[in-house]
């Protein structure tokens, strides 16, 4: 009996502070493997992103150029069938959840001749890291005008 | 010997069994975490096949309709340059590797355990772009017409939903619908 009272262990404090620095040194272990999901997630909404803003971009470039009318359109403007500066052409527009499509269209001159239009496309997007936080993703490009 | 073996302070069966059962319930949450990141981790994996593949499906054919051209001099025919069927799709592109214009054939082969998609040019041997991981697809030509004066605006698209899935079919499909438009295409249909 005298011998087992004797006997020193490991105090209560000291598990608790190993267990503490085991969870730390495991913690990053563990979240390697699901930042890994996060970004594959981050991906998926980067891929969704950039096919919309293509698809945009790629209805307007295919106008005629005197078609390719200037001006602003945000996400409420760029919706399926609403029309692009009242008309006749429309938007067409494959819906797709939580993506804030808009577009601006601007006139480069050159002695007062429009010799360019820049199309610019911004897609709004959640962000997969944080929830609340949305991320844009911008399309340019240059139209020129081949009429003479 | 007996008399030393008696004096010898060691554990008792009950501090044993408390150790085992502890330690056996800190292994076993710590292996199930790791299962279950693992399996999250491989299933992710394989969506990110599916949007790869996906991904190049689209680019390809994205390519090739921006290199769209009409079919031959004066073919009015606006439905005739971008044929849509359930099970393939042909239009003619102006190939820069070959100097010409030349027909672009995809084809979809439905499979029992989910269908491929193969792309061939011209004459050329057909090369496979999705194995076994289609589960649905349609492509279809859509023709817009605004009035413009005269005989107005054409917009020509193809409209593609696309649906993947892996071969175990365990995971959630992968799927995207967008639109192709073939602005090459579109420019000569409205400047004939």
């Amino acid at each position: 009996m005298n011998k087992k009272e004797g006997r020193s262990g490991l105090s209560l404090i000291e598990i608790v502070l190993s267990m503490g620095i085991l969870s730390l040194i495991m913690l990053p272990v563990f979240m390697t493997f699901s930042s890994g999901n996060v970004n594959i997630q981050v991906t998926e909404s980067e891929f969704r992103a950039h096919t919309a803003a293509l698809e945009l971009m790629e209805q307007i470039v295919s106008l005629p150029f005197n078609l390719i009318k200037p001006g602003n359109y945000d996400s409420s403007q760029v919706v399926d069938g609403s029309q692009l500066a009242n008309g006749p052409v429309l938007f067409k527009i494959t819906p797709v959840d939580d993506l804030k499509p808009s577009l601006k269209i601007e006139e480069i001159k050159r002695d007062n001749k429009v010799v360019f239009k820049k199309i610019t496309v911004k897609i709004g997007f959640p962000s997969a890291r944080a929830a609340d936080k949305t991320r844009e993703f911008t399309l340019k490009t240059l139209v020129a005008n081949e009429s003479r | 010997m007996k008399v030393v073996n008696k004096n010898r302070p060691g554990f008792t069966l009950t501090e044993i069994l408390v150790v085992c059962g502890v330690s056996a319930i800190f292994l076993g949450t710590a292996i199930m975490l790791f299962t279950n990141f693992r399996q999250g981790y491989s299933r992710s994996e394989n969506v990110a096949v599916l949007m790869q593949e996906s991904a190049l499906f689209i680019a390809r054919l994205r390519t090739d309709l921006n290199n769209a051209v009409l079919s031959g001099p004066g073919s009015g025919n606006i439905e005739q340059q971008l044929q849509a069927f359930p099970d393939h799709l042909t239009f003619n592109i102006y190939s820069s590797r070959h100097g010409r214009i030349l027909p672009v054939v995809y084809s979809y082969k439905r499979g029992k355990d989910g269908g491929s998609l193969a792309r061939r040019e011209a004459d050329e041997a057909e090369k496979l772009l999705i194995k076994d991981h289609v589960a649905s697809l349609t492509w279809q030509m859509q023709l817009e017409h605004f009035a413009t004066g005269g005989s107005g605006t054409f917009r020509i698209s193809l409209g593609i939903d696309l649906q993947l899935k892996t071969s175990s079919g365990k995971e959630k499909p992968f799927a995207i619908k967008t639109s192709l438009f073939p602005a090459r295409l579109n420019r000569q249909l409205n400047n004939p």
